[in-house]
């Protein structure tokens, strides 16, 4: 049979985006929904203890979020270009905006609720730990929104799925982290056993029904199985271990699957980018 | 090109590309113009859009094809047949135009009674000579033997009169006939038949394009003469939108034709001396090629000017006006003869100007050992081409045929100068001259080929005035006058002016001086000449080739320069030979009373006030001869032409349907096999054209007909993202990326019985070479019924070769050296091949593949055992000029 | 039209870029001769890299696509269906009529109206010129990728290691710099048949247009115009005409500007938000 289209060549250009990008997905996905967790932790009055290691989480993630990123810009010395402008319509330039502003928040938010001393001081910190907090869940679902609002098949059909699988991930990865660090209190696992919930069923809603053409990059071949993965992990698993009370193995296959997950989704689009069979059923007339 | 040249007189196209634009029907045969010819392409688009029909007849479907409203797949080496039956349809339904064919052609002649048609004698005509393989040509001529005035029969009922041994002679070419042999069914030939005839007549013009796949065959030359005769029966001749075109090759190649780089001819078509032929002096020259009528009874001007120019103040009486430094043709000096003198170690030293016979030369395993045994070889290219690399790159050397120590040849590479980097002129395929200024200066050491050639003249010439040997009496004797600038760049525009022509005599009035001073400021020559009319055979006049006078007159205005276009044919525009006329023979233009055969056909038409002739085209005519002029019987020259007589350069001014004379393999137009073919003739006993050069060699092998180990039909072809031997374009990423590697295109038929896919490679062998290429497999390539089978035909483009930084196999080793009997050109468009899956042998097993296919292979049965004496063989430019 | 020769748009010098004239390019296949001049024009007067010396097997396309060093792409599609009124081949002897045809197209960036590498890019590296094209400014872009997964049609592309200029987004600048000194775009100029026609956007649209009625009555039942009119995207400033289905052309039938998934998206990421954030306080507070 003919191939599809002009010699089953692509369509749509595949992504240039290395190891950095799935990566940052995780860490900065991570960082701010562990920003959430410190604001939550602190507004509730939980023990400074936890609102630090939270808070200290979120720093270090925005710390090493704009190195990823920047590694992976083809022209890395013209990395301040990221906030030449801001355009609401460039879910890119928005992200870039987040995350400064986010690691403008976090990192002095976490030095000051560490060694602040005095009143004033500590409304600085709980100021700026709002502000992060607020930023973060946003800091870890715009990715969501990065993927979605292109030209591949795989994301842009996932546009309303993406953010949420982003934003479950991020604050279950969250979660696991804190608890690995040795913070048990019973919020961080029911955060930990709700969002693995959410992750069991995302998984569960991507394997239902028979694959449309654009979804084959999630069911079959590298990316299909990496997706699989990552959803046993992120989903099952790490449910049925937080059930049974292994709440570090749980947090620790959450945290694997989450990572796993952002790097199934990069190949998938890149598989999808591929199909021109995709494209044509995405770019039709509905 | 004889092809044109017999039937019409001039050896050039007709018509110029922009007039396709008039055309209401365009056959393209025998060549790929889209590809090759993409710009003037424009102009047959411009007809298509005017509602046009084009036709395209092509073994392949290529970018023309895919144009055309018509594509016709046929056998390569068919096209006579196929041609031959449109003119047999058009005889046959009386569908030729009849007061045009009565008036303007030889059809009323009357041919000398002993004259045998090709139909008596079984594929041969009289004046056999088996013997020396050649014709006595004197049974072609005319009854009375009187070129000029020729008996005619108007009714044209006299069974020996031209039209009805024409009738005769293509009687059997029937539809089924084109259909046994070409492959074409008949239904597809009525198409083809039906839309070019009912373009033509009074009302309509139809217009032919080929180029080499008409060209490069055993037969190449009848096959143009073919498409004439359709032509001349049409009366689409000198007409707008009618005509021929022949798609020259580089960009300078009808130039090279002009002013020729061949052995045997001179300036404008002048043929070069030849000895044992009573030419010994001028006077038995002039005897021997002066016509009595036309314009050729002027050539004692021509060629007494030419010797002026080139001998100046040693044309003189003692020398025979020069004539006695000319050399004499002894016998077939062409490329091919003295490539194979040069491989049996027979030649010393070889110039290589603008060409890269390693590659693009046929038979290149030959060329390249032939090269191997010379003692000097000179090569100016841009770049270093395989001809000045095989001796460490060639594929030789991987067989071990050639090694690097062994190969003595010394080489000299000379950079040259590009054609941005030197001023100059091309000769265009439609005979027009345009002026080129340099663009840029070239890099380096690179420089033009006219300061090498001057340069090297000027050292020649002062050892040979030291050494004084009478051997070099010529070379001291030439007038070697040019003015040079600081660079000793010789000045381009003085040689432009000594083409154009002047008075000898600088003492003469000064009004008309053009680059007047030689290179020590001397006073060189007189006046320029306004054009060839002022050309004189008593030394007074020198002109270095009459055909292009009138490019640079006495009002010193370069007319190649010119660019302000005007009027319907861009007169303004550089400067068309001869004086500057479009369409050549354009009073055939208007019926013989000199009125134009429709409004809507008009060209040049005669004037009854102004008594002259007139029109939007230059008159290719005596711009005063009344069309009812009935010459005296005494007159000469053009005064022995009639009015209704179009054709100046023939005695009779007629296009000539029949080729009494100037042709060495018959008058007539006669479909022979190709040299290698897949099928019989089923119109005569012989298969193949008997006057062909074999070049027998044990290395240049003919396959049998039918041959069962190369059953498949290969021919070749260039893309249009590269240039010929690729030395402009296979070293260019930005060309080479487009089309970078050798393939061969293949049937999807033939692909599944080869068991081949696109990009797979596979071995093409002949027994002349073996190379590899990668499958192309596309439904362009179509299988054929031939003869009741089917025949399968492979084509490759030629472009590849060992140096530079894009390579492959070269495809020339497939092809043997042959000579159709006119041009001594080969036949590189039909020849047999097997096509085998997979990669080639290496290294010596390539050449134990090749012993082995030579020795299981029987000789063709046609082909003479030892070669015909060379001196019975000269090739024959004369009077009409090359090919390609 | 064809042999118009200087005084045609293609040839004729311009203010188009001092005048604000929104151009366009009109590209038809029905003139095209797959010469690949455009091409070579394009890469000859813009620089470019050569990008590999592929055999494809894909009939005489060894391009493949456009890209970073691609900007003019000729496509060569074999179809065993008729062009227009064509008749190639032969009509009996053998299988009788078996319709074939050679279609050659030169594609290029479609210098959208709503430009998903223009939107997309974050640094406002990518701008709308004052004849209304889309251009990538190389001094600004700092290779960030985005606009490569943005382009409905995968024209943009980021240039790979080692090549001069690696790391930045390429594209066709609508030969920018030429028309800004009043020359017509290279590929255009070259075109021996304007199969290209380069012009201003009105009229080259209402070539188009009438060029489609006009080949249509010449029998090309299957000629269309493509032109992304009616979809998000826009009308392009670059226009064809194709014969058959623009899949085989491998173009999108109805081309999509990725911006339009936004709402979805960002509706989907706020909401997730708002539940994550609401959810962790509730967990912190009730537990
Ligand atoms: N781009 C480009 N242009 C060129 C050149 C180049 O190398 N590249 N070369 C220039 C030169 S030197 C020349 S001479 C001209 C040549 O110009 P062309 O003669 O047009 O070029 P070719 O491709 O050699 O042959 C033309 C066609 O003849 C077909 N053919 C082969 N055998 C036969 C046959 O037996 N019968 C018929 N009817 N057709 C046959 C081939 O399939 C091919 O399509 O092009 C000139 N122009
Ligand atoms: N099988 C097969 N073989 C063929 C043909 C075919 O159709 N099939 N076609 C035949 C035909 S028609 C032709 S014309 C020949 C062509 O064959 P060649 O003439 O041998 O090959 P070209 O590559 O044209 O050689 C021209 C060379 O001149 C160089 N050059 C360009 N400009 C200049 C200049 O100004 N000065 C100098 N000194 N050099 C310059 C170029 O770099 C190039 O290397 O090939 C023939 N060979
Ligand atoms: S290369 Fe020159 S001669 Fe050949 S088509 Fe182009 S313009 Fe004409
Ligand atoms: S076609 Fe692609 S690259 Fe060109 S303007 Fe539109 S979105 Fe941008
Ligand atoms: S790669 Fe360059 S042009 Fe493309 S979006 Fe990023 S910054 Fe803009
Ligand atoms: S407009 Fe300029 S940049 Fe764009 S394709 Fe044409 S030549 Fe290339
Ligand atoms: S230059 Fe014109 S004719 Fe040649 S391929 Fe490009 S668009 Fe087609
Ligand atoms: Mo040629």
């Amino acid at each position: 049979m003919k191939p599809a289209g002009y010699y089953g060549l692509p369509v749509v250009k595949p992504p240039v985006w290395t190891w950095e990008i799935p990566v940052y997905f995780f860490v900065g996905g991570l960082a701010g929904m562990a920003e959430a967790i410190a604001l939550a932790a602190f507004s509730t009055g939980a023990e400074l203890e936890l609102v630090r290691k939270a808070a200290w989480v979120a720093a270090a993630g925005a710390g090493v979020s704009p190195i990823l990123l920047v590694m992976d810009l083809g022209r890395p010395a013209r990395f301040a270009n990221m906030l030449r402008v801001f355009k609401w319509r460039s879910a890119m330039s928005v992200g870039a905006w987040t995350l400064a502003v986010f690691g403008a928040c976090a990192v002095p938010a976490a030095l000051l609720l560490q060694w602040g001393e005095g009143r004033a001081l500590h409304a600085v910190a709980a100021l700026l730990l709002f502000g992060a907090g607020v930023l973060g869940p946003l800091l870890a679902t715009y990715t969501g929104v990065l993927l979605a609002a292109t030209a591949i098949p795989v994301w842009s059909a996932h546009r309303t799925l993406l953010p949420i699988h982003f934003g479950a991930a991020a604050l279950g990865s969250a979660a696991a982290v804190l608890e690995l660090l040795g913070s048990r209190p019973p919020a961080l696992s029911a955060v930990g056993i709700a969002t693995a919930i959410v992750e069991t069923m995302i998984g569960a809603a991507l394997e239902i029904g028979r694959a449309s053409v654009v979804d084959r990059p999630l069911r079959t071949g590298r990316s299909g199985n990496l997706m699989r993965a990552a959803a046993v992990l992120t989903g099952p698993l790490s449910l049925a271990l937080r059930l049974v009370g292994a709440r570090t193995g749980g947090g620790a296959a959450f945290l694997f699957g989450a990572l796993l997950s952002r790097f199934a989704w990069i190949d998938a689009g890149r598989c999808s980018a591929l199909d021109p069979e995709a494209t044509f059923a995405s770019q039709a007339p509905p | 090109m004889p092809g044109l040249g017999t039937s019409f007189g001039r050896g050039g196209a007709t018509t110029a590309q922009q007039d396709l634009a008039n055309a209401d029907c365009i056959l393209i045969e025998g060549s790929s113009m889209a590809e090759a010819h993409p710009v003037g392409f424009r102009w047959v688009l411009k007809a298509k859009e005017r509602g046009a029909t084009i036709i395209h007849v092509d073994p392949r479907f290529s970018r023309t094809s895919a144009l055309a409203d018509l594509w016709v797949p046929i056998r390569a080496g068919a096209d006579l047949v196929f041609l031959g039956g449109l003119v047999r349809h058009v005889l046959e339904n009386r569908l030729f135009f009849r007061e045009y064919v009565l008036h303007y052609t030889n059809a009323s002649c009357l041919v000398r009674d002993d004259f045998r048609d090709t139909e008596d004698l079984d594929g041969l005509f009289s004046g056999w000579d088996p013997e020396r393989r050649t014709y006595e040509t004197e049974s072609w001529r005319y009854e009375g033997d009187d070129l000029a005035r020729p008996l005619r029969d108007p009714t044209l009922e006299h069974p020996r009169c031209v039209f009805q041994l024409l009738r005769r002679h293509f009687t059997r070419y029937t539809p089924e006939m084109v259909e046994k042999l070409a492959g074409v069914p008949p239904d597809l030939f009525g198409r083809v038949a039906d839309a070019f005839t009912s373009a033509s007549g009074r009302e309509k013009t139809a217009a032919i394009c080929y180029a080499l796949g008409w060209t490069q065959h055993s037969k190449g030359v009848q096959i143009i003469r073919t498409a004439a005769i359709l032509q001349l029966l049409l009366g689409n001749v000198g007409r707008p939108g009618g005509g021929i075109l022949a798609l020259r090759g580089h960009a300078s190649i009808q130039g090279s034709t002009d002013i020729p780089t061949l052995f045997d001819i001179l300036p404008g078509y002048l043929p070069m001396p030849k000895a044992g032929t009573g030419e010994d002096d001028l006077a038995g020259y002039v005897r021997n090629h002066r016509k009595v009528a036309g314009q050729w009874s002027a050539l004692p001007a021509y060629v007494t000017s030419l010797l002026k120019a080139w001998y100046g103040p040693h044309a003189t009486p003692e020398s025979d006006s020069g004539y006695r430094f000319l050399p004499q043709v002894s016998r077939d000096h062409s490329h091919f003869s003295f490539i194979t003198e040069m491989a049996d170690g027979h030649v010393d030293g070889f110039f290589v100007m603008g060409q890269n016979p390693a590659v693009g030369a046929q038979h290149s395993r030959l060329e390249r050992k032939a090269l191997a045994r010379l003692r000097w070889l000179v090569v100016r290219d841009m770049v270093e081409i395989e001809t000045a690399s095989f001796w460490y790159d060639s594929p030789e050397i991987e067989t071990g045929e050639l090694t690097t120590a062994n190969v003595a040849t010394e080489v000299f590479l000379f950079p040259a100068a590009g054609h941005a980097e030197k001023e100059g002129t091309f000769t265009n395929t439609q005979r027009l001259l345009q002026w080129r200024e340099q663009a840029v200066d070239p890099p380096g050491d690179a420089r033009s080929e006219a300061w090498f050639i001057h340069q090297l003249a000027k050292r020649l010439r002062s050892r040979a005035a030291a050494a004084g040997d009478p051997l070099d009496e010529p070379l001291r004797a030439l007038d070697w006058w040019y003015p040079e600038d600081e660079h000793g760049e010789p000045h381009i525009e003085a040689v432009l002016a000594e083409i154009n022509g002047w008075r000898s005599d600088p003492a003469e009035a000064a009004a008309g001086l053009v680059h007047s001073r030689d290179a020590e400021d001397r006073p060189h020559h007189g006046p320029q000449v306004k054009g060839f009319g002022d050309l004189r055979d008593d030394g007074s006049t020198a002109c270095g080739c009459w055909i292009y006078s009138g490019v640079l007159g006495p009002d010193g205005v370069n007319r190649a320069r010119q660019r302000e276009p005007s009027g319907a044919y861009a007169h303004g525009w550089g400067f068309a030979w001869p004086a500057d006329r479009r369409i050549l023979y354009n009073r055939a233009s208007a019926a013989p009373d000199g009125t134009p055969w429709s409004d809507r056909k008009k060209l040049v038409w005669w004037d009854d006030t102004e008594r002259r002739w007139t029109g939007d085209d230059v008159p290719d005519f005596v711009a005063e001869k009344p069309p009812d002029y009935v010459p005296p019987p005494d007159a000469t020259g053009l005064a022995a032409q009639r009015g209704d007589a179009p054709f100046l350069l023939h005695e009779d001014g007629l296009g000539w349907l029949y080729v009494p004379e100037g042709l060495k393999d018959g008058p007539l137009p006669t479909h022979y096999e190709p040299l290698e073919s897949v099928a019989d003739n089923a119109l005569y006993g012989r298969a193949t054209n008997p006057a062909v050069r074999w070049f027998v060699r044990d290395d240049n092998r003919f396959a049998p007909p039918k041959d069962p180990r190369f059953p498949y039909v290969l021919t070749t072809y260039r893309l249009t993202e590269h240039h010929t031997a690729g030395g402009m374009s296979r070293f260019l990423s930005h060309l080479a990326e487009l089309q970078p590697e050798l393939f061969v295109e293949i049937s999807p038929e033939l692909a599944g019985e080869l068991g081949v896919a696109s990009t797979d490679w596979v071995t093409v062998s002949t027994l002349r070479g073996i190379v590899e290429a990668r499958a192309l497999v596309s439904r362009r390539m179509r299988p054929l019924q031939v003869d009741g089978r089917i025949v399968h035909q492979v084509a490759m483009p030629f472009h590849w070769g060992s140096a530079g930084p894009n390579r492959g196999d070269v495809v020339n080793d497939l092809i043997p050296l042959s000579g159709e009997p006119n041009v001594t050109i080969h036949e590189g468009k039909a020849l047999l091949c097997s096509v085998t899956a997979g990669r080639r042998p290496r290294g010596r097993d390539v050449t134990e593949a090749l012993d082995r296919l030579v020795r299981e292979t029987p000789p063709h049965p046609e082909a003479p055992s030892t070669e015909p004496r060379p001196s019975e063989r000269p090739g024959g430019h004369g009077h009409h000029g090359k090919t390609t | 039209m064809i042999g118009d020769g200087i005084a045609s748009a293609n040839q004729r010098t311009h203010r188009f870029v001092e005048e604000r004239t929104p151009v366009g390019f009109f590209t038809d296949p029905t003139l095209c001769i797959g010469c690949k001049a455009c091409e070579v024009a394009c890469k000859e007067w813009n620089g470019l890299p050569e990008d590999g010396f592929v055999f494809s097997g894909t009939s005489y396309d060894n391009t493949g696509a456009l890209g970073a060093s691609t900007w003019r792409h000729v496509l060569f599609l074999e179809q065993d269906q008729s062009r227009g009124p064509q008749l190639a081949g032969p009509m009996s002897g053998g299988e009788g009529e078996d319709p074939f045809r050679w279609i050659f197209l030169s594609d290029v960036c479609k210098h959208c109206e709503h430009a998903g590498c223009l939107e997309a890019c974050p640094t406002g590296a990518i701008v709308r010129t004052e004849v209304g094209s889309v251009l990538v400014q190389d001094d600004v872009c700092n290779g960030c990728g985005y606009c490569v997964v943005s382009c409905p049609f995968g024209v943009v592309d980021r240039r790979p290691q080692p090549l001069p200029g690696a790391g930045g987004a390429f594209k066709c600048t609508f030969c920018y710099d030429r028309q800004a000194s009043g020359l017509p775009p290279a590929c255009a100029k070259v075109c021996p048949t304007e199969s290209i026609q380069f012009g201003p956007l009105d009229e080259i649209t209402a070539r188009a247009a009438r060029r489609v009625e006009d080949v249509r009555a010449l029998g090309y039942a299957d000629a269309s115009l493509y032109d992304a009119r009616g979809t998000s995207v826009g009308a392009t400033r670059a226009v064809f005409l194709v014969l058959g289905s623009p899949e085989a052309y491998g173009l999108p039938a109805d081309p999509v500007v990725p911006t339009v998934y936004l709402r979805d998206a960002w509706t989907s990421s706020l909401l997730t938000s708002l539940v994550a954030l609401a959810g962790v306080i509730a967990a912190f507070a009730l537990l």
